[in-house]
This record gives structure tokens, C-alpha cells and sequence, in this order.
């Protein structure tokens, strides 16, 4: 055990082992091997009610938004990642976000959704689009540290929080799929957190910025909770504050406003 | 930040632990039994555990923990240092 | 049909081809426990040979990284999304593990940066610039024949070339290509089938194209006489050593454990413009020689 003991590496050996794909291949193969687009195929689907398909189309049509973005998102930011091993996590992080798309997408045609991308068009979330707009912008501006906050940070932050909220009663074929995509937004989410929360440390000047930022995309981030709170039909006032908690306290712990 | 080679000459006085597999499956094998889900408020942390705060893994040491501590969370790929407050250990961030 | 070809290009089929398959249980891409030799560890002209010739393959893979990633958001379509997305991981893999690869032969961490820009061939830099500026413009048509026509066609070439060399005497480092060689598979025949259909509804697209090939041809071509002119003496090093014992390595009909450096460059060269004019042909383009 003393061998692999995880808490006597050093910092550095530390930050290349987990940003490495060889620690993605052997993370991965634990929670992935047989499943089929994210899901155990033993599992069948249960039968809805119209209005609890009605919900679940619209929650995951919005997942697919969030996915897309956060696709298009990552790998856009490769080509001006800060260092190679930042390089190589986002684009595991390429290959999680584009499964995840992938098998969100797939889940709306098992609910008989006949053209995925129209519904999602029809029912997408005006505060998620606008969201994925501007993280976009940062994107192609090439601003790093505003990239990752906003993808890495903010977003993943989202949908951890909002994926796991929806875990304990969701379907088991629903819950099968989030399980598996909330172990790949923990390592996305880290990564963001601690990149950033490095870069604040030695450049305290960016917080400022970043500060705007989070001013800027804290409300569409409430107003999707708020909506997605919803959708999954948490209604009272305290569970839709502990959907939000979580992503709360990332913002504090970064030292953001709130 | 205290010193790894008082552990390993064992001048320390700190409980060892065995740690044994705990279905913990996000991590390389060689890392899982240092990890495992956090069950909620109800869950009971032991001597050797900390609770991360980014992803809310439970983080499990081969020894007894104690403030100043370094540990690692390997799936958010945190840092963390062991410190008490309210007379409970809990893990902080370190960026 | 098209529904059920396009499947292929899933992250669930590459997942249960690829890290679920061949790399399953693998070390950097070979099996755990393996080494580079010790006749090349102890050898220093062996040695930094084998350091320049991966710091090309470090540069090459760096640049097929940010082509596929460049080219996610270009992608007209979902499944060709979902293609880049695991074309953008495996060339990250490649990079880390010839990245790995730098540090198994003695080169330490904090010099890499300056190994790499020492060895670099300034060719292959000026290859990766005429592709990058396509895909910098999200023009997915070109960035798809550079990368996956152009680069990933020279790129199986000469990872199987070096297969052959090193079966034998270099297990390790034949392992890691091994798994590189299958990725390349898929990344050639994904830019052959795309692109066909893309092509013949563009053909305003062709003239451009082909000339981006013609001068991406030439840097390759310079690239690999450097090379091969750079290694002369050491290829005739290694072979007078292991004459002897070496069993033949088979390449296109030349056995690369007794052609001298010109046969070699030669017969890669040959191999790559040949593949170049067939699959180019077969989706609808001319080969441009950087002659003309």
C-alpha cells in the first residue's frame, strides 16, 4: 500500500499524475466498462406519465445544451492551454463532455424524441443560452483564466450541483447515465477550481476581472437552477436554495462575490 | 505541514490503518481504496478520514489524521491540508 | 446504411475499441514493466538519436492535437463532432507518451521546453503553420484532408517504418506504436470517408486544397532529409553492431536492418506520396507533387 499511497507524492508528481491520460484510462475503465451509452444494459425503462416525460425531455434537452457548450468550450481552449499537461486534461475533458452529449442525445430518442436537436431548440433554457454565448466569447478571446472560470468553474459547478439533485429520484436508466457523467464534472470541476485558485494566488490582479465576470454570470446561473428546480419538480423554496448551495460555496471558497 | 518521515520511522505515535476496498471506482485501482462516497450529514468521518470540500469524496489516510496534515484528492485533483475547527478535522483547500 | 456507418464514429465505439481494447492494461501505451533498451540507454549517439527522433513525433502529435481540437467546432455534423472529440484524445495520448517516452531515455522534466526547441526539425514546424492556419480559419473541409489525409497519412508511415525497426531490438517503444498505429487507422479512414461527399459538393475548394497539400508535401519531404542525412552515420553504426544478430525488418520490400539512409528515406518517401495520391484520388482530389 505504502507504494501507491496517494498522499506521499509530491506536488508536482501529484499535478502530472492526475492530469495525465494514463489517469484517465485507468479512472475511467472503474466506472465505464459495459455500460452502454453511460447506462448498465440490464436496466429497461420505466413508464412516465405525460407530464413527468414532459419534464424529463426538457431537463435533458437542457443537459445537451450544457453539453455542447462545454464541448465546444474545452476544445477551443486547447490550442491556448498555458502548458501541456493542461492541454492534455482538457482534451480528456473533450472526450467526457462529447460522451456526454452523446449519451444524453441517445436518451431523448429512447424517450421517443424523433429529432433531438429541434426539441432541444424548442425547449432550451433562455439563461443557459445566454450563458453559453459568453463563455464562448471568452473562448475565442483566448482568456484563459476567464475561460476556465466560466467553464471549469462555473458551469461544471452547475451541472454537478443540478446532476446530483436529480440523482436520488431520478429514473433508474436517468440515474444510471448521471452517475457515471457526475464522476467525470468531479475531475472537471477540480481542475478548474484549483487551476484558477493557483493562477489567483500568483497573479492576485486577475481577480478583479474575474470578479466581472462572476457578477455577470452569477444571475444566469441562479435563473437556470431556479428553472431546472422546476423541471425536476423540487418546488419548495429550501430545496431549490441546496441545489444552488453547492455551487455557492465554490464562488466563496475562490474568494468571488456572491 | 508536518513531516512524512516521522511516519515513516514511526516516531509519530499515530494509529496505522489498513485500508480495505470500499467500491470507491473513479480512480486508477492502485489509488481506490484511498477514496470513498460520502453517505451525508449522518456520515460518521473515522480518526483517518476527511471529507473533501470541492467534490464531497470522503479521503482516506494509512495513518491517523491530524491538522497540518497534506492529503490529496484524487478525483477533483485538489490539495488539501488537514485542519480543526469546532473540534472537528476537516480538509482545506490549497490552492 | 449511413445511420448505422456513422455509429462508428461514436465515443461509445471508440470506447470499446480503444481504451476499452488495445490500451486496456496498458503503461504509456506498453506493457508495464518494459524499458527502452540498455544498448541504447548506454550508447549516447544512440541515445540522443533516439531523443531527436521522438522530439519529431512530440512536435507532430502537438500539432494533430490542436488541428483536432481546432476542428471540433467546425465540424458540420454530430458524429463527426464525436469523431474529433476522441481524435483530439488520442493525439493527446501520443503527445504524452512520447512525452514519456523523452524521460525513459534521461531526459529530466525541467528540460524539455529546451530539448524540444533544440531538436525540432524547423520543417516539421512549418508544416504544422500551413495546417494550423486552415484550421485557425474553422475551415473544417482543408483542416480535415491536412490532419487526417496529410498529416495522419504521413504520420502511419512512419510509425510503422520505425515498427519495423524496433520489433525486435526495442519491444517497448514497438508496443507504443503499436497502439498509435490502430488510432491512425481510424483517423486516416475517418478523413477519407468524411470528406469524399464534402469535397463533391464543394468543388470551388479543390485548388486551394490541393495547394495546401503541395507545400505541406514539400516541408514533409525536407523534413525527412534532414533526418535521414542527420542520422547517416548512426544508422550505419547500428547496423554494423547488430549485422549479426539482427533479424530482417521488413518495410515495403526493403529490409531497413541493411539499407543504408538514402534507401530508407527513399522508401518512406515513396511509401507516403504514394498513399498520398491514392487516398487523395479517392476522394476526389490531384496530388500535387511540391516538384511542380
Amino acid at each position: 500500500m505504502g507504494e501507491f499511497d496517494p498522499h506521499n507524492l509530491s506536488e508536482e508528481d501529484f499535478h502530472a499524475e492526475v492530469h495525465s491520460f494514463q489517469f484517465w484510462l485507468e479512472a475511467v475503465e472503474g466506472y465505464l466498462s459495459g455500460t452502454d451509452f453511460g447506462f448498465e444494459p440490464t436496466l429497461t425503462d420505466q413508464t412516465f406519465s405525460a407530464r413527468e416525460l414532459n419534464f424529463l425531455i426538457t431537463t435533458i434537452c437542457n443537459y445537451c445544451i450544457a453539453e455542447k457548450t462545454a464541448l465546444e468550450a474545452s476544445s477551443g481552449m486547447i490550442r491556448f492551454a498555458p502548458d501541456p499537461e493542461s492541454a492534455i486534461f482538457l482534451s480528456t475533458q473533450v472526450v467526457d463532455e462529447g460522451r456526454h452529449l452523446e449519451v444524453f442525445v441517445h436518451r431523448l430518442k429512447m424517450l421517443g424524441v424523433i429529432d433531438p436537436w429541434s426539441e432541444i431548440k424548442a425547449r432550451a433554457n433562455q439563461s443557459l443560452l445566454k450563458f453559453k454565448d459568453r463563455l464562448l466569447e471568452l473562448v475565442d478571446q483566448q482568456d484563459w483564466e476567464a475561460a476556465i472560470f466560466a467553464q471549469n468553474v462555473i458551469l461544471e459547478a452547475m451541472e454537478f450541483t443540478v446532476f446530483q439533485s436529480q440523482q436520488p429520484t431520478a429514473d433508474p436508466i436517468t440515474r444510471s447515465i448521471l452517475a457515471s457523467i457526475v464522476k467525470d464534472e468531479r475531475r472537471h470541476m477540480g481542475f478548474g477550481e484549483n487551476d484558477l485558485g493557483r493562477k489567483l494566488v500568483q497573479a492576485p490582479h486577475t481577480r478583479r476581472r474575474l470578479d466581472q465576470i462572476s457578477k455577470e454570470l452569477n444571475p444566469l446561473v441562479l435563473a437556470t437552477f431556479t428553472e431546472t428546480a422546476s423541471e425536476l419538480g423540487i418546488l419548495h423554496e429550501d430545496r431549490e436554495l441546496a441545489i444552488s448551495a453547492n455551487y455557492l460555496a465554490t464562488i466563496k471558497r475562490l474568494g468571488f462575490a456572491v | 505541514m508536518n513531516d512524512p518521515l516521522e511516519v515513516i520511522a514511526g516516531r509519530d505515535q499515530r494509529k496505522r490503518y489498513t485500508l480495505g476496498e470500499t467500491g470507491f471506482n473513479e480512480v486508477p485501482k492502485k489509488y481506490r481504496k484511498f477514496y470513498r462516497k460520502w453517505s451525508g450529514q449522518n456520515d460518521k468521518l473515522a480518526p483517518n478520514e476527511v471529507l473533501c470540500p470541492v467534490c464531497l469524496v470522503v479521503i482516506r489516510s494509512a495513518r491517523e489524521l491530524r491538522p497540518g496534515d497534506r492529503v490529496y484528492c484524487m478525483p477533483c485533483m485538489s490539495r488539501l491540508v488537514v485542519a480543526m475547527e469546532d473540534g472537528m478535522l476537516l480538509a482545506k483547500v490549497v490552492y | 446504411m449511413m445511420a448505422d456507418f456513422l455509429m462508428g464514429y461514436s465515443i461509445q465505439s471508440w470506447l470499446e475499441s480503444c481504451p476499452q481494447g488495445y490500451l486496456d492494461g496498458t503503461d504509456y501505451g506498453h506493457q508495464a514493466g518494459e524499458k527502452e533498451p540498455e544498448s541504447l540507454l548506454d550508447n549516447e549517439t544512440f541515445r540522443e538519436d533516439a531523443i531527436r527522433t521522438t522530439v519529431q513525433l512530440i512536435a507532430g502529435e502537438r500539432a494533430a492535437l490542436a488541428a483536432s481540437s481546432g476542428l471540433v467546432n467546425a465540424a458540420p455534423d454530430d458524429p463527426s463532432k464525436m469523431f474529433l472529440a476522441t481524435q483530439t484524445l488520442d493525439e493527446a495520448r501520443h503527445v504524452e507518451i512520447f512525452t514519456q517516452r523523452l524521460y525513459d531515455l534521461g531526459v529530466k522534466k525541467d528540460e524539455l521546453d529546451s530539448v524540444i526547441s533544440t531538436y525540432v526539425n524547423p520543417n516539421l514546424v512549418k508544416f504544422a503553420e500551413v495546417l494550423l492556419e486552415k484550421v485557425d480559419k474553422q475551415d473544417f473541409i482543408a483542416g480535415v484532408v491536412g490532419q487526417n489525409i496529410v498529416l495522419e497519412g504521413m504520420a502511419f508511415s512512419v510509425f510503422e517504418m520505425m515498427h519495423a525497426t524496433n520489433h525486435t531490438n526495442n519491444p517497448k517503444f514497438a508496443h507504443t506504436l503499436s497502439g498509435t498505429i490502430a488510432d491512425e487507422r481510424r483517423h486516416v479512414g475517418f478523413g477519407e470517408n468524411r470528406i469524399g461527399s464534402l469535397i463533391q459538393a464543394h468543388p470551388e475548394k479543390k485548388e486551394e486544397i490541393q495547394k495546401m497539400q503541395q507545400e505541406m508535401t514539400y516541408h514533409m519531404l525536407a523534413t525527412f532529409t534532414d533526418s535521414f542525412k542527420t542520422n547517416e552515420d548512426i544508422i550505419e553504426e547500428v547496423q554494423a553492431q547488430t549485422m549479426n544478430d539482427s533479424a530482417p525488418a521488413v518495410f515495403h520490400g526493403v529490409d531497413l536492418a541493411r539499407a543504408d539512409a538514402r534507401e530508407m528515406e527513399a522508401v518512406l518517401a515513396n511509401t507516403v506520396l504514394g498513399e498520398f495520391k491514392t487516398r487523395l484520388g479517392r476522394i476526389g482530389l490531384e496530388y500535387l507533387s511540391p516538384a511542380a
